[in-house]
């Protein structure tokens, strides 16, 4: 085989049903990017509509991207591609990983993994550069994912890199993760992993990944990025007022500051003032224990953990000894939602319990409710569980719903009174789905059918439902006004869009960002300051497009979209200026396939479009503007201000939503696009111009293309 | 390590203004400002040359060195080579003991740049470190002075009490950005 560059150029295929393993070729789908793009491809070619998640004939697809491996800052991503099980549609979508697995795989000679079929018994994929074994996992079966990852390291060594589901997956809880390392998970596929039999993947590598470029040329562009990078979601400035800045935001993630501490490292470790010109102290800018958590975290955070050549380290890694007590290593890692997530279900609030203070048993509640999630490999469809229970709890839905006897055993008494116990009986429900209650993990879309949730629910502003298929607001109306809530109608689960939040979130002054914004979008007008948006302009709709196909980008590559694009810096020297240009000069230097940033964002725009039409296909509907793209009500209704007077949009204050401007924002992204004004939907034009002409056919024959 | 402070080396200074301009530098390392009166002490013979010390120091070619002139005839200096200008006008607002001025101010800036309301607890912090005393009567003293009536209070949903400049903020905007920050952000990680 030809010596490639970026890529490894291989694909490892996998049936599990005829215990089938080929190889195939990478650069046949280099037009798709690698990872995500590629997945929507081998989808749409491979997998028939009307296929459902669990089906054997599910594919599930493990990516990495051309970059991955490369060393370049924030590329050790994982993007899952598969049918997603809590859609009303099982509609295509990716969940994402971070941790050392993608990495892993590169050095083993693969750019991605491709499964169907479904093991006869539960078995494991391992995998040894070429070597690649369908193993027997009967005896890992029924394990949480920390005993899989063990029994697979007692095979491979501490060294392999495993990617496995917990009790959840297997028992085809919709709502369950796939995890590799100690906290990184990917949420939505652990059940399609699950109905495959499929318990484990191990990896072990001991090749490289190729650049084509000029090595000089790759150090400069590093360094370059590295002058750039800011903290955790490319926040530029920091927490507190420093010497160094000029500005400085309470709310940034850029936390490091004097007096900080890793306190439970020995000796403990001073995150310090952290100067954007040193390279070395990047890792410490985000201390994110307290970010997260709290204060309180301080004192028991080890050291701050993350992913395969990243430097910003936002996974928190604290030792809670007290952890001990309720049956768990006292050690405990994760980063945001995987934080949040345990606290929503306690949505009555942590409180004191079992004799610690309230500082203490926040931090030790939350951690045992993330160790149970990430040992059974639940999800909790970011963060929307919680607000599910509330639901269905305080409505007196689950009273008439459950059984009395099986209403009666759940202790409810716990979540009243703030004890986070409560949760080790909820996460046990759910994993080993125990009774009626355990379908609360179905999926809010689901769930709201079966225990019939009202209207008060699906237009409840509390309960933060985006769309009526049943994902929740993930950096919507609130962030960016109709650039976050129109990147949110495109998507078939929960956005997990953060392109734009990585510039508008970067707590740089509004005035500055406007700059900037207009010098990448054509117009300041693309972006309002928070909370006091103006009327949907056609500068926004490219603003929408752009984070769109950049995320698409990021999923291909695979690039960190927790962290890239880098639209700002921290550099007052380059007036905060970053470079949207990077992804591309990475991509030409690694594969010497030659990329302008422009043409890079087109590829990423006909994966978009791909993903598009499989959406399309899948749902069997020409109209995608109404059957799709369309937000739960209290998105577009008025606020009321504490007076009980409505608040009209458009009013400094509310972030609410206007109908009609709306409906203009999607057409001017449809426009930006090449889709179809009316109906959304990908015109033959637009999907010929992208090469999708096999695409465009297959569409026209199901009467589904414009006309 | 230069930070956003500046030139990135020093100016070579010659001369008398050489000793005055290292002090200045070294102050600055440290994250204090240099008074001139506290330089007419140090350099007497300098201090009493023709112009005195400011003309030697503005005639000395040192590009990173600042100058801030406050209210009571107090002057500062710092070299922008180790403090932002950003950060050295916080010092100065806390040397000044105009504890007032301090806090509307600064609220101010924040109302008109970010824009965001300030959070009542930053000056209880670095490099302010008021003391919750000084806060609470800062606050019942700027309620009835008439250069600090712009400054308002909200608060968010959790009780945590944020100020604003109504020149830059109107009360509802300011409020929606203070639930924001305190309870806002952490709901969507």
């Amino acid at each position: 085989m030809a010596i490639t560059y970026g890529y490894t150029g291989k694909i490892l295929r996998v049936d599990l049903s005829t215990g089938k393993i080929w190889t195939d070729d990478t650069l046949k789908y280099k037009d798709f990017i690698g990872g995500e793009g590629m997945a929507m491809k081998i989808m749409w070619d491979e997998v028939a509509p009307g296929t459902k998640p669990y089906d054997p004939s599910n594919k599930i697809i493990f990516g990495t991207g051309p970059l991955c491996g490369t060393g370049v800052p924030c590329s050790g991503r994982t993007n899952i591609t598969s049918l997603l099980p809590s859609s009303p549609f099982y509609g295509i979508s990716s969940s994402h990983m971070g941790g050392y697995f993608a990495t892993e795989l590169k050095y083993a000679g693969w750019d991605m993994i491709v499964i169907e079929g479904k093991a006869s018994y539960p078995v494991w994929l391992r995998i040894e550069d070429d070597k690649v074994k369908i193993e027997d996992a009967r005896w890992m079966w029924g394990k949480g994912i920390f005993d899989t990852q063990a029994m697979v390291a007692s095979f491979m060594g501490k060294d392999a890199q495993v990617a496995a589901i917990g009790q959840a997956g297997e028992n085809l809880v919709n709502l369950s993760v796939i995890r590799t390392g100690s906290s990184h998970s990917a949420g939505g596929h652990g059940g399609v992993m699950g109905s495959k039999n499929l318990k484990a993947i191990g990896v072990k590598g001991t090749g490289s990944v190729k650049i084509a470029g000029d090595r000089s040329a790759w150090a400069e562009l590093d360094k370059l990025m590295m002058s750039i990078i800011g903290a955790n979601n490319q926040m530029v400035v920091p927490s507190t007022p420093q010497p160094w800045a000029e500005y400085s935001d309470k709310t940034s993630r850029w936390t490091a500051r004097k007096g900080l501490f890793w306190g439970a490292a020995n000796p403990p470790v001073e995150t310090g003032e952290c100067d954007p010109h040193d390279m070395q102290s990047v890792g410490f800018r985000t201390m994110k224990a307290v970010f997260d958590l709290g204060p309180q975290a301080e004192k028991y955070t080890v050291r701050m953990g993350g992913c395969a050549h990243c430097p910003i380290r936002c996974h928190s890694q604290l030792k809670v000894p007290q952890l001990s007590k309720y049956g768990f290593d006292e050690h405990v890692s994760n980063t945001c939602m995987g934080w949040f997530s345990p606290r929503g279900v306690m949505f009555k609030g942590i409180k004191a319990f079992d004799g610690m203070n309230a500082d203490d048993s926040a931090v030790v509640g939350t951690a045992i409710g993330a160790k149970l999630a990430d040992d059974y490999g639940v999800w909790c469809n970011y963060g929307q569980i919680g607000r599910d229970l509330q639901y269905a709890y305080e409505s007196g839905i689950l009273k008439k719903v459950l059984p009395a006897s099986e209403y009666a055993s759940i202790p409810w008494d716990k979540l009243e009174k703030g004890d986070a116990t409560f949760l080790v009986d909820f996460y046990e429900r759910v994993a080993f789905k125990k009774g009626e209650f355990s379908h609360i993990a179905d999926g809010t879309y689901w769930l709201a059918e079966r225990w019939g949730f009202g209207e008060d629910f699906w237009n409840g502003k509390v309960y933060k439902v985006w769309s009526r298929q049943g994902f929740p607001v993930h950096h919507s109306n609130e962030a960016g006004g109709q650039v976050g809530a129109l990147i949110s109608c495109f998507s078939n689960r929960d956005a997990q869009n953060h392109s734009h939040m990585n510039f508008i979130g970067s707590k740089l002054p509004i005035a500055l960002q406007k700059e900037i914004a207009g010098e990448i979008f054509g117009s300041p007008d693309a972006l309002d300051a928070p909370a006091d948006y103006k009327p949907m302009n056609e500068y926004k709709a490219r603003f929408v497009k752009w984070s769109l196909c950049r995320t698409m980008l990021h999923n291909s590559l695979t690039l960190c979209n927790w962290m890239w694009p880098m639209s700002v810096s921290p550099l007052k020297e380059r007036k905060y200026r970053g470079d949207t240009a990077l992804e591309a000069k990475f991509y030409s230097l690694a594969t010497g396939i030659q990329m302008s940033e422009k043409e890079l964002d087109e590829a990423a725009a006909r994966c978009f479009t791909l993903f598009r039409a499989i959406t399309q296909r899948q749902m069997g509907i020409k109209d995608l503007r109404t059957a799709h793209d369309q937000t739960t009500e209290w998105v577009v209704h008025r606020e009321k201000g504490k007076d009980g007077k409505e608040i009209p949009q458009f009013t400094p204050g509310t972030i609410a939503m206007e109908e009609k401007d709306m409906e203009l924002g999607r057409t001017l992204v449809y426009r930006e696009f090449g889709w179809d004004e009316t109906t959304g939907a990908p015109t033959r034009a637009c999907l010929e111009k992208y090469g999708l002409v096999d695409v465009a056919n297959d569409l026209a024959a199901r009467g589904l293309i414009p006309v | 390590m230069s930070g956003q402070t500046g030139p990135g080396a020093h100016s070579d200074v010659e001369g008398p203004a050489a000793p005055i301009v290292s002090a200045i530098r070294r102050a600055s390392a440290e994250i204090r400002l240099v008074r001139l009166s506290a330089l007419r002490e140090a350099f007497p013979a300098e201090a009493v040359c023709e112009g005195g010390l400011e003309k030697l120091l503005a005639e000395s070619g040192a590009a990173d060195i600042r100058r801030m002139a406050g209210e009571r005839g107090e002057v500062y200096y710092f070299s922008a080579e180790s403090m932002t200008e950003a950060y050295a006008l916080h010092l100065f607002r806390v040397e000044e003991h105009d504890l007032i001025k301090l806090v509307a101010e600064t609220v101010r800036d924040e109302s008109r740049l970010y824009p965001r309301p300030t959070d009542l607890r930053v000056f209880s912090e670095p490099p302010f470190s008021l003391s919750l005393t000084q806060v609470n009567e800062i606050m019942a003293r700027m309620a009835t002075q008439p250069d600090t009536v712009d400054i308002k209070t909200c608060s968010a949903s959790n009780g945590a009490v944020y100020l604003y400049s109504d020149r830059y903020l109107v009360p509802l905007y300011a409020e929606r950005l203070a639930e924001w920050i305190e309870v806002g952000q952490k709901e969507n990680p």
